[in-house]
Order: C-alpha cells, then sequence, then structure tokens
C-alpha cells in the first residue's frame, strides 16, 4: 500500500509541474486560438534565468536555511519570471502578432520555427554569457537549502521537499491567477476577449495589451515550474521543454483548452496516471520506458471521447 | 535609402547606363587579374589571365549585364514591341546587385579561408569597385513595366530548344555545384545562382520559359526525368554526391507526400517521420537480413505494398479518431503520434515487449536489392560510365518519385483534389456544399502515408541499417520545413525546398552547429515574410494575401482561363 | 549612339575577352613541389558537434595527436599521413554520408571511429567494399564484430576493429568486483541502448552465476528526465547496489533523484559514466558511487602517461573525453599496419586490403595498454579498473583482469 501512495505522491508533484506549464497554453489559447508551441521553450528558458541570477548573486552554496528559502529562492524565482516574460513579449511581438490575421497554420508553424531557435540559442549562446557555464549539455541546478535534496518521512512513504515545493507553487499561484482574472480590470478584460474578441474591442479593451498580459501570465507560471524543476530533477538543459511542454499541452486539453482550472485538474490526472500506469500496468508494458505512451494514448483517448476536456470548456472554433 | 524622383531618374537614364555598362564590362575584366593569393581558396582564384571556372561564371554575369545596360540605348524600346516587354533595367539592376554581391562574398570567403584580407588580390578589389558603381547605376535607372515577355509569340521548335537548353543549363549547375568541395565556392556559386535566377526572373524569362513549357508539357516532363535520369553519368562512380542526391529524392518523395496533407487539405501532420519509419522498419523485418525477426521475405514489390499498406494502416488508425477534431489539435495530436512510435520502436526489443525491432539497435545488414540477377549493391559500367550502388538506389527512387507526382498531380486535379482544397480554404463550407469532409481527410492521410511507406521501404535498403533514433520529431520538422520552404501544394516547390533542406547540410559542414538555429529562423521568416512559399501555388497564395486585391483578380482571371469549367469563389473566405 | 556602334563594341568586347582568358595557362606550379611524400589520410567519424560532441571531439583530436607524432618521428618514410574529420552527428544517415565521402576519397586508408554502434551500423557496410579498415574506440556492441548469432559467432565485417571491450567483459568483472565485497542483492536499470542493455545483461548474467540476486530489472527511456518512478520501484525491491547501464547524462541525474528519494545505495557502471561530468550532475550524491573501465589506470601505466602528457602540450581547445586513449591506440593501430601495407605501395588505394591484413599482427603497449586483435577484430585487452567517487573525483578502486 505504502508503494501506492508513494507513486501518488510523485504523481502529484510531477501533475502539479505539469498544471504550471499548462496553464500557460490555456490561457494563451483561449484568447487568441493559438497553441504556443513555442510554450515549453519558455518554461526552460525561465529555469535558465533562474540559474543566471544564481550566478548573478556570486553563487552562492553556504547560504543559511532562512536566507536561501527567503532571500535566494524568491530572487531565483523573479529572475526566471522576468527572463521567461521578457522572452514570451518578445515572440509574441516578433512572430504571432503579425500572424494573427493569417490562415491558422501560419503561426503554428512559426511557433514550432521559435521553439527550435530557442532551444538552438539557449545550446549556443548561453554560455558565452560571462559566468555562465557550457550549456551543450545538462547543467547542474543550484541546490537550495532546506529543499535540494530534504525529504521526509510519512510512515514508510518519502515525500521530497522539492515535490512539496511544487505543489505549494502550485496552489499559490492558482489563487493568484483566480483573483488575477477575476478581480482585475485586466483579467476581466481577458475574459471578454476570450469570449468575443471583436465586442470587446469595441467596448474600448485594448487587444493587443490583452494578449500580451495572457503571454505574460502564462509565462510567469511556466518560469516558476522551471524552477521547481531544476529543484525537483537537480538538472536543466537546453532540451527539458520539449517533453514537458508536449506533456503540458496534453493535460491542458485533457482539463479542457481555455479553461484554467481544467489545466490545473488535467495536469494531477496526467501525473498521476503516469506514475500509477507504470506501477500497475501488469507485464513487459508497465515498464517505465512506455509511461510516455501512456500519456499520449491518454491524450488521444479524451480527444476521442471527450473532446471539450474533463472540466468541459466550450471548445470554440473560430477558423 | 533616398528615394529619387521619376524626372530625375528620366534625365539619368543615358549616362547611367553608359556607366553601368562600363562598369560591368570592368567587372567582367577583372576576372583576368588573380583574386587571391593564396591558391587554397575557392577554387584557386590565384592566376593572372587565366580565370577558375567560378571567375568565368562572373565573365558570363558581367557580359550579361553589359548587354542589359547597352542594349535599349541601340533598340530604343517601343510601345507594342517585343523590346518593350522584356524589363531591361530592372533586370540590370539585380545583375548589378549580384556583380556586386559576388566579390563581396568572395572577399569575404578568401578572407576568411586563407586567413586575412591581405590574401585578397586587385582583381577582387576591381570587381567589388565595379560592382558598387554598376549598383549605383542601376538604382539610377527608372523601374521598368512589369515584364511581359510571354506575350512574345515562338516558334514551337524555338520552345522545345529553350526548354532543353533550361534543363541543359539546370543539369550543369547541379552537376558543378555538387562538384564543387570548398564551402566558400558553393556558397559563392550559390550566390551566384540566386543572383542570375533573379535577374532572368525580372528579365521576364520565366514568363516566357512557362509559355514554352505550358506548350509542351509532355517533352518538359520528359526532359525533366532525361535530366535527372542522366544525372548519375556525370558523377563517373562517385559515390559521395549520388549518396547525398538519393537521400534527397527519398526525402523529397516524402515530402510530397506530406504535401497531399498539409498542401492539399490543409491538415498540420506533426508526426509525419513516423509513416516513413513505418514503411522502413516494415521493409526491414522483410528484407531476410540476419538481424530480421520475421523470417519471410516475400519479393520487394510485394514488400513495398506491404510496407505502404502497413504505413496506410496506421495512418487510418491516427487518422480515424482524431480527423473530428479542430485542425489544432490534429498538429499536437500527430506530433504525440511521433513520440508515440519512436518510443514504441524503441520498446519492442524483447525485453519491455514483444521483439519486433531489436529495440533501440534497429535492424542492422540489410541486403542490397536484387531485381532479376541485377545487383544494387555491385558497381555496374554502362556506355563507359561506372555506375556504383548509390546510383542503383537513385534510379530506383526515381520511377518511385516519378509514380509518386503522378499520382499527386492527378489527385490533385481531380474531384477528389477540389475536394481536399474546398476543405482546405472552409471546412463548413465544404460540408455544406455535400463534400464527405471526413472520408476525403482520412483518405489523405492514408494516401500520404503510403506515399511515405513506399519511400520508406526503398530507405531501409539503401540506408542498410533502420534504427528509431532516425525517426525524431525534428526529421518531422524537417519535412514540413521542406513543404512550407518550397510552397505548399506544389510539386516543384516541394522538390526545390527538398533539395535546398538535404542539399546546404551536406556542402556547408563547417556551419553545422548553427544548422537548427537558422532553421527555425528559416520558418519564422517564412511564415512573415513569404508564407507561400518559393514557388507559390496561385490559390494558396491568395489565402496567404487576403487583402491584396491585385493578386486577387490576376488569380481569378487564370483561373477562370484555366479551370474555365470550375469557378471556385476566391474572394469568399477570410 | 548608334546601332552599329553598339553591336561593333560588344563583339569587341566578347572577342577580347575570350582571347585574353585564351592567353593564360592553368599550368599548375605547386604540385609536385613537395616531390618525393606521398599523402595518405586517416579518417576520422565521429560527432563532432551536438550533444555527444565532448566525446566525439576528444576521439578527432586523439587521432590528430597520433598522426602528428607520426609525421615528426617519419614514422612511414617516403609518405605523409593526414587527417580527414567527418562528422556524423551521432546520427546513421550523416554517419553514412561521412563514410561514403571518404570511401571515395583515394587517398584515405583507414578510418577511426565510430562513437555510436548505431552509427557503425551504417558506417562499416559502406566501407567494407572499399576496403577500408575501420577501428573504433568506441562500440561495445558484440554483434559488430561476431555477427547477429552470439551464440554461434561469425565475422561480420573483415576491415572492423576495436580497441574497447566489449559489453561481455566490462558486465561480469563489475558482477565479481561487487560479489567480492560481499553484496548479495542488486537492482539494475538501463537505457535500452545497445550498449546499456548489453552491459546490464552482462552484468545480471554474470551476478546471478556467482550466486548474486537481481531483485528488480527496469529500464528507462535515454531522454528521460524523471527517474522518479523507476525508482520507487527499484526502491521497493531493496537493493544493496544499483548497476546502470548506460551513460552519464543519464546515470548523474538517476543517482542524485535516487538518494533524494531516499534510496541510499551506491550507483555503478561501466565507462560510459566514468567521466567528470557524472559528478558534476550528481552533485554530492555521487560520493560512493562505482564505475568501470578499460584499461589499467592511467598513473601506473608509462605509455598513458606520455599519452595525457602528449595531449596536454598539444594545444587542443577541448578535453579528450572518455575515449581519448581508445582513439590515440586505434589510429596508432592503423600506423602500425600501415608500415607494413605502404612500404612498397605505390598509392595509397592499392594498399587498403594489405592494411586489413596487417591489422591481424599489430601488437605494441598503446595508452590503455597491450594493443592487438582476435580472430574476429575484438581487442585482445582484459584488464579493467573499478573507479569509486570519493570527495567529489574518481579514484582507483581495484584492477581486475578478466578471464
Amino acid at each position: 500500500m505504502e508503494f501506492f501512495f508513494q507513486q501518488l505522491i510523485n504523481g502529484l508533484s510531477l501533475g502539479a509541474l505539469y498544471a504550471l506549464i499548462a496553464v500557460g497554453y490555456t490561457v494563451v489559447y483561449g484568447i487568441v486560438q493559438l497553441i504556443n508551441f513555442a510554450h515549453g521553450e519558455i518554461f526552460m528558458v525561465g529555469a535558465f534565468g533562474a540559474f543566471a541570477t544564481w550566478v548573478l548573486l556570486g553563487s552562492p552554496t553556504t547560504w543559511s536555511l532562512a536566507a536561501a528559502l527567503f532571500v535566494l529562492l524568491p530572487a531565483m524565482i523573479l529572475g526566471g519570471v522576468v527572463v521567461s516574460v521578457a522572452v514570451a513579449l518578445l515572440t509574441e511581438r516578433l512572430a504571432y502578432r503579425p500572424l494573427r490575421t493569417a490562415p491558422r497554420l501560419a503561426p503554428l508553424i512559426s511557433a514550432i520555427g521559435v521553439s527550435v531557435f530557442l532551444q538552438e540559442f539557449i545550446r549556443l549562446f548561453f554560455g558565452y554569457i560571462p559566468g555562465m557555464p557550457d550549456s551543450k549539455r545538462a547543467i547542474p541546478f543550484p541546490s537550495v537549502e532546506g529543499i535540494s535534496g530534504a525529504s521526509f518521512q510519512i510512515g514508510q512513504v518519502t515525500v521530497q521537499m522539492p515535490a512539496v515545493f511544487t505543489i505549494v507553487a502550485l496552489v499559490v499561484c492558482t489563487l493568484f491567477l483566480w483573483f488575477y482574472v477575476n478581480r482585475t480590470k485586466t483579467g476581466r478584460a481577458m475574459i471578454a476577449t476570450s469570449q468575443d474578441p471583436d465586442t470587446a474591442r469595441l467596448m474600448g479593451i485594448n487587444v493587443d495589451r490583452v494578449i500580451m498580459a495572457a503571454f505574460a501570465v502564462g509565462a510567469a507560471l511556466a518560469a516558476v515550474a522551471g524552477v521547481a524543476h531544476g529543484l525537483r530533477y537537480g538538472n536543466i538543459d537546453f532540451r527539458m521543454g520539449f517533453l514537458s511542454g508536449l506533456k503540458a499541452f496534453t493535460a491542458a486539453v485533457l482539463g479542457g483548452i481555455g479553461n484554467i482550472n481544467g489545466a490545473v485538474v488535467g495536469g494531477l490526472v496526467l501525473g498521476v496516471v503516469e506514475s500509477l500506469a507504470t506501477s500497475f500496468i501488469p507485464g513487459q508494458f508497465g515498464s517505465t520506458a512506455w509511461k510516455d505512451v501512456w500519456a499520449f494514448a491518454l491524450l488521444i483517448l479524451v480527444l476521442v471521447f471527450r473532446p471539450q476536456g474533463l472540466l468541459g470548456a466550450k471548445v470554440v472554433d473560430r477558423a | 535609402m533616398m528615394t529619387i524622383g521619376s524626372e530625375s531618374r528620366q534625365r539619368f537614364e543615358l549616362p547611367a547606363r553608359i556607366v553601368g555598362g562600363v562598369a560591368a564590362v570592368v567587372a567582367a575584366a577583372s576576372v583576368l587579374l588573380s583574386w587571391s593569393y593564396d591558391p587554397a581558396a575557392l577554387d584557386d582564384m590565384s592566376f593572372w589571365g587565366a580565370p577558375s571556372p567560378l571567375q568565368f561564371h562572373y565573365l558570363a554575369l558581367g557580359a550579361l549585364a553589359a548587354i542589359l545596360y547597352l542594349l535599349p540605348i541601340a533598340l530604343r524600346p517601343r510601345n507594342g514591341s517585343w523590346t518593350n516587354w522584356v524589363a531591361w533595367n530592372t533586370a540590370a539592376r539585380f545583375a548589378s546587385f549580384t556583380l556586386l554581391g559576388f566579390p563581396v562574398i568572395a572577399v569575404i570567403a578568401i578572407a576568411l579561408e586563407a586567413g586575412g584580407l591581405i590574401n585578397v588580390d586587385p582583381g577582387a578589389w576591381l570587381a567589388l569597385g565595379a560592382g558598387v558603381v554598376a549598383t549605383l547605376a542601376g538604382v539610377l535607372l527608372p523601374t521598368s513595366p512589369e515584364p511581359a515577355m510571354h506575350r512574345i509569340k515562338t516558334h514551337p521548335v524555338i520552345q522545345i530548344l529553350a526548354i532543353a537548353a533550361g534543363m541543359g543549363a539546370l543539369l550543369f549547375a547541379a552537376v558543378f555545384a555538387l562538384g564543387l568541395q570548398d564551402a566558400g565556392a558553393f556558397l559563392l556559386y550559390a550566390g551566384f545562382a540566386a543572383g542570375l535566377v533573379l535577374t532572368l526572373l525580372r528579365l521576364g524569362v520565366f514568363g516566357w520559359l512557362a509559355v514554352c513549357a505550358a506548350a509542351n508539357k509532355r517533352v518538359l516532363v520528359l526532359a525533366a526525368f532525361f535530366v535527372a535520369f542522366a544525372f548519375p553519368f556525370t558523377q563517373n562512380g562517385s559515390e559521395a554526391n549520388m549518396s547525398i542526391a538519393t537521400q534527397v529524392l527519398i526525402f523529397g518523395a516524402t515530402a510530397l507526400g506530406l504535401n497531399i496533407v498539409v498542401g492539399l487539405v490543409g491538415l498540420l501532420d506533426l508526426g509525419y517521420i513516423a509513416f516513413l519509419g513505418a514503411g522502413a522498419f516494415t521493409s526491414a523485418v522483410l528484407s531476410g537480413s540476419a538481424f530480421a525477426t520475421i523470417n519471410w521475405t516475400p519479393p520487394f514489390w510485394l514488400t513495398v505494398l506491404i510496407s505502404g499498406t502497413v504505413a496506410s494502416l496506421l495512418g487510418l488508425l491516427i487518422g480515424s479518431p482524431t480527423l473530428r477534431v479542430s485542425g489544432d489539435y490534429l498538429a499536437i495530436v500527430t506530433l504525440a503520434f511521433g513520440e508515440i512510435f519512436r518510443i514504441t520502436m524503441n520498446n519492442l526489443d524483447g525485453s519491455d515487449g514483444p521483439n519486433v525491432t531489436n529495440g533501440s539497435d534497429g535492424i542492422p545488414g540489410i541486403p542490397d536489392l536484387n531485381f532479376f540477377g541485377f545487383d544494387f549493391g555491385a558497381t555496374h559500367v554502362i556506355f563507359g560510365v561506372t555506375i556504383g550502388r548509390f546510383a542503383n538506389y537513385f534510379w530506383l527512387m526515381l520511377l518511385i518519385l516519378a509514380l509518386i507526382i503522378v499520382v499527386f498531380t492527378n489527385l490533385n486535379r481531380s474531384r477528389i483534389g477540389r475536394g481536399w482544397v474546398a476543405i482546405r480554404e472552409d471546412e463548413l463550407a465544404a460540408e455544406a456544399m455535400g463534400v464527405n469532409t471526413f472520408a476525403l481527410k482520412l483518405l489523405a492521410f492514408a494516401t500520404g502515408a503510403f506515399l511515405a511507406g513506399v519511400a520508406g521501404a526503398v530507405k531501409a535498403h539503401h540506408d542498410v541499417s533502420v534504427t528509431p533514433d532516425q525517426y525524431v520529431f525534428l526529421e518531422s520538422a524537417f519535412l514540413l520545413a521542406a513543404v512550407v520552404l518550397g510552397g505548399m501544394g506544389t510539386v516543384m516547390g516541394v522538390l526545390i525546398g527538398a533539395t535546398i533542406l538535404k542539399l546546404l547540410p551536406e556542402k556547408l559542414r563547417f556551419f553545422s552547429d548553427y544548422r537548427l538555429l537558422l532553421f527555425g529562423l528559416l520558418l519564422v521568416f517564412m511564415m512573415r515574410f513569404r508564407p507561400e512559399g518559393i514557388i507559390a501555388d496561385e490559390r494558396r497564395q491568395l489565402e496567404f494575401h487576403a487583402t491584396d486585391e491585385e493578386l486577387a483578380e490576376e488569380v481569378e482571371e487564370e483561373l477562370v482561363t484555366y479551370h474555365a469549367h470550375y469557378n471556385p469563389d476566391p474572394k469568399g473566405q477570410k | 549612339m548608334n546601332k552599329r556602334i553598339v553591336k561593333l563594341a560588344a563583339v569587341a568586347f566578347v572577342a577580347t575577352s575570350l582571347a585574353f582568358a585564351g592567353c593564360g595557362s592553368r599550368t599548375e606550379s605547386t604540385s609536385g613541389s613537395s616531390g618525393s611524400t606521398k599523402v595518405a589520410k586517416i579518417g576520422v567519424i565521429a560527432p563532432l558537434s551536438g550533444d555527444l560532441s565532448a566525446l566525439g571531439l576528444g576521439i578527432r583530436n586523439s587521432v590528430d595527436l597520433a598522426i602528428r607524432q607520426a609525421n615528426e618521428s617519419n614514422a612511414i618514410p617516403g609518405w605523409t599521413l593526414e587527417l580527414a574529420a567527418e562528422d556524423d552527428q551521432a546520427t546513421p544517415d550523416v554517419g553514412k554520408n561521412a563514410a561514403t565521402k571518404l570511401a571515395s576519397d583515394d587517398a584515405v586508408v583507414g578510418v577511426v571511429g565510430t562513437l555510436n554502434s548505431s552509427v557503425a551500423q551504417s558506417v562499416i557496410p559502406v566501407l567494407q567494399p572499399a576496403q577500408i579498415v575501420q577501428v573504433s574506440p568506441a562500440n561495445t556492441s558484440p554483434t559488430l564484430t561476431r555477427g547477429s548469432d552470439l551464440s554461434n559467432p561469425k565475422r561480420a565485417y573483415d576491415n572492423y576493429f576495436r580497441t574497447c571491450t566489449t559489453d561481455d567483459v566490462q558486465g561480469p568483472v563489475a558482477a565479481q568486483y561487487l560479489l567480492d565485497a560481499g553484496i548479495k542483492k542488486v537492482a539494475t536499470i538501463h537505457d535500452k541502448k545497445s550498449y546499456g542493455q548489453g552491459l546490464a545483461e552482462a552484468f545480471a548474467a554474470a551476478f546471478k552465476a556467482g550466486g548474486g540476486t537481481v531483485v528488480a530489472g527496469e529500464t528507462i527511456n535515454p531522454d528521460d528526465k524523471d527517474f522518479n518512478a523507476v525508482i520507487t520501484k527499484v526502491k521497493s525491491a531493496g537493493p544493496e547496489v544499483v548497476y546502470y547501464g548506460g551513460e552519464y547524462p543519464q546515470a548523474g541525474p538517476l543517482s542524485k533523484q535516487m538518494k533524494a528519494a531516499g534510496l541510499n545505495v551506491p550507483l555503478m557502471g561501466g565507462d560510459g559514466i566514468y567521466d567528470p561530468t557524472f559528478i558534476e550532475l550528481a552533485g554530492s550524491a555521487a560520493n560512493g558511487d562505482l564505475a568501470t573501465s578499460v584499461g589499467a589506470p592511467v598513473e601506473t601505466l608509462e605509455s598513458a602517461k606520455s599519452f595525457v602528457e602528449a595531449y596536454s602540450n598539444a594545444g587542443f581547445s577541448d578535453p579528450m573525453g572518455a575515449y581519448g586513449a581508445q582513439s590515440y591506440d586505434a589510429a596508432n593501430a592503423i600506423i602500425d599496419a600501415l608500415k607494413v601495407s605502404l612500404k612498397d605501395a605505390t598509392d595509397a588505394k592499392s594498399a587498403r586490403a594489405a592494411t586489413i591484413t596487417a591489422m591481424a599482427d599489430v601488437s605494441f603497449d598503446g595508452a590503455t595498454g597491450k594493443v592487438a586483435f582476435d580472430e574476429w577484430g575484438d581487442t585482445v585487452t582484459r584488464v579493467i579498473t573499478v573507479y569509486k567517487v570519493t570527495d567529489g573525483k574518481w579514484g582507483t578502486e581495484k584492477t581486475l583482469t578478466a578471464e
């Protein structure tokens, strides 16, 4: 039984990571009906931004527990968010906005281009920034006292601190997002734009700004996910965005794309399914080598039987 | 750049012609001087009075520019005469740009390859100076009206000769470019070719050639295949270029299959490489290799059919559930499917699943094909020319490519093809008009997959070994890029796109670390500035430039003339 | 200006330029000046760009070093050796093109490479018909030398040799070491690639044969980053050591995540994890982890020390990587064979077949120990050293000889 709970905990923390990224897909899709294929790379860039912030702080390794938790960690998150948001806004401005009236294939292909470009840019040029290590292979993510490598036991179940951090981050971010969308002016403008962009424009809403806000919010959450990824796995590399991004998209579809709560639920469900599948599918197909296959198979099943997703967002097809 | 009024342009015309013409002559003459001190740079431009092959190309370009500048002085183009249908000035301007660009690339290449600008000899500097003067003169010339060379009436014999000459030039250019080992020389030649093509395009020659080609379609197709067929004879047994050429054909054939799905029906498939992989793995398993997991070796024609069928079954399997959802989802679902395929091939190794593919080792040692005693692995001598292993596969692929082109063009022109285009342009409207959208989409998926499977069957034998890591997402993206770069929905465009994407990385290996970076940028820039690709399908072009009224009228006019029997309404969509 | 003048000018221009073009001559004045020495090339096919370029560049540089030394000492009188390095990007397709290019260069007599067994499968069939000898410093898949059916071995390619040991030597040595240390329960994990899987299977077989128990056998995907699921499964089986078949990019994070998840047992692997990067990626979790690698430790072997010294003096910008010594030995093995085959040869191409024949008699003390090949083309060296991470550094634990 503790084996089940252990995999459940693993799955929930993995799912929280997917959910943080998935929100970015869902927010952007809800407003511009664009699958931001490069969102996985925004997440990756956030992790590198956090890493760079750590280097700028003098690569601290021996800070006390309090300093690490209340100065270092927030600074790294902030650094990651700044970099992610900047890159996201830049790509929106340069690669997506000019294509807003083009057929739908165009922005999607452009997004694939951005995705490949960002990966390669980090791989080739991150190392040229003074003080940064060569990024052509994985680089070790800084340890944060009290989180990295730390864990506690509940009975036989080991709970790792990075998992706790990821879940807490998801809760905080979701609350913040709920407040932002429902209680601020920009947030309500977002809702209005997602329902009907033309009318929203007539009502005096600056649609460009709303779209930028959507990209920024998604990027900020992705950056938090980037930090969580670094703490959880201890390494970051330029390719980490591809698979995580794909999984997060799956999570967004699972929950109902366009629906923020759906992204959170979809992420958690996907994480748990992936974890449990490797333990409870009997025989050769239960090997961990198949876990990505089960995740993607879930995506296809959902699209066949419940295309609107678990929480049933309205699928608007405005092609 | 400063804008110059049309009046002053008129006043400057004659002096500009003379200055430009002289500059072009000087530029051409500069090849008689040495360009590079170091003989190792480019293709040895270190001789005095004896131009290298590339310098001869520059000489020809200079002569062409001089003619474009000076001939109108004598001819005095008049309205209604052929002389006025030729866009002398615009062409002269582009020829001048090329005259300038060529020595610029040459100087940079010499400096990089030989180590420093000190190695650049006077000839190159003279050409550079002449190029600058010619460019200034070209900018000063008034812009010509749109070229109308297609209105020139030409005797059919001359038309056929023109096609033959064009094909000959193409073969010569391909052989020459592949023969260049030096990366700088290759770039220089690519720049020259691009400049020349642009110049001729502006002059209106291609408009005229298009008319010739349209009047002699069969001759054109035959000539094209003859040229492609003759290509191995120019290589004299050298395998390196034949290997690249065969890969271009395999890649191009696969891209054509994808073109049905993306270009005609407008469905974005990001996991297309899986179908090529399915064909390759099927063919490998049935090949009789010592590592094959099935002990049955059918004749190759049957293997090809089985491979294609397996791939198209996979296409149906993935298509039937997902083609009901909207296009964006399809892109990601196919991407996920591509990953599922790769991981599955990796896992069917006996320990995580039944042993079919040997896991990541894949299936090596696939024997060469043997048709009625003709061993594809052996070297043959035909007409005194050595024909190596890759040349055999080249011909086989050429045959398959021809087949694919026939299928593609016939489908495109048929009722099915029109249904596809209708789906692409407006699925709801198509459905309302009684088009069975789901069945047609599924058919496109299966057909595309079948073609890729067939290409994969040959690829397995050509490659000798099939491994799962050959079929990653990036390869799908490359296929998509070939379609996008060349021009969605066209045959020529996709073949050109495939050639560029396969050939350039082979020739510019020093660049390999930046290959993907440029690839990403290329996709973004293509979408931003020329989404219809190098060679545009006209209906498609209209879709991407919805606000361009002039283009809309032009396209409509042509559509009415060419397809009088049906009437698409290009204005009806977003 | 009238028509005639223009026409005249045009004709004159074309005529003079043709005349000028004709009067010069492009006779080669440079060739033949170097006169008596002929050129033979040794090719390299390795990933020079991309993910694994750190290993590939080390291979290229080590071969370069061997060639330079041979030229300096005039090892083959009358001949100058040159390096022809081609990038395979660790992809079979690109590797095949590289091989085709080298095979059509008549001066190429031998090739060092490849890094990946999967690339080798595409490269060997191109080089074999051209009779170009190929020596790999890193391919560990047994089928490359012994054919598809290992129980009934048959030499697959007569031109193929290697200076690294295969999986079935390293795995059993690791098993022996653990059994000697009193370990009875292990779990194996591998990355499903030919190297990792072969190693893990060879290890597991030997460990069971020696009386130990393999309590869990798991696999991961080579591009995985999240190993928590597999660790949880392994942990519940309670092993004393986890044996990992694979390379350092996954092994480092795996070790780190293992210890974070409370599975505090050493991780052991083959030469694919014996790299400083492993420790960098695993952090302090690496302490106590073990690896085997081919050959005696560098500090105990005179020939190895001189190689390391020469490499650092040669001014290469990249480190030698995990396969530097093997590559150096591979190049020297080819050079040794060339001493025989090129002696009376008129041109490089005609010496290709003789070079393959001469490989059988190659025998010298290289940077990894004794270099010679058995009837399959595998190295005869059976010396394996076990290394252990202490205080963030690889240290020598024990040197063993496989039977």
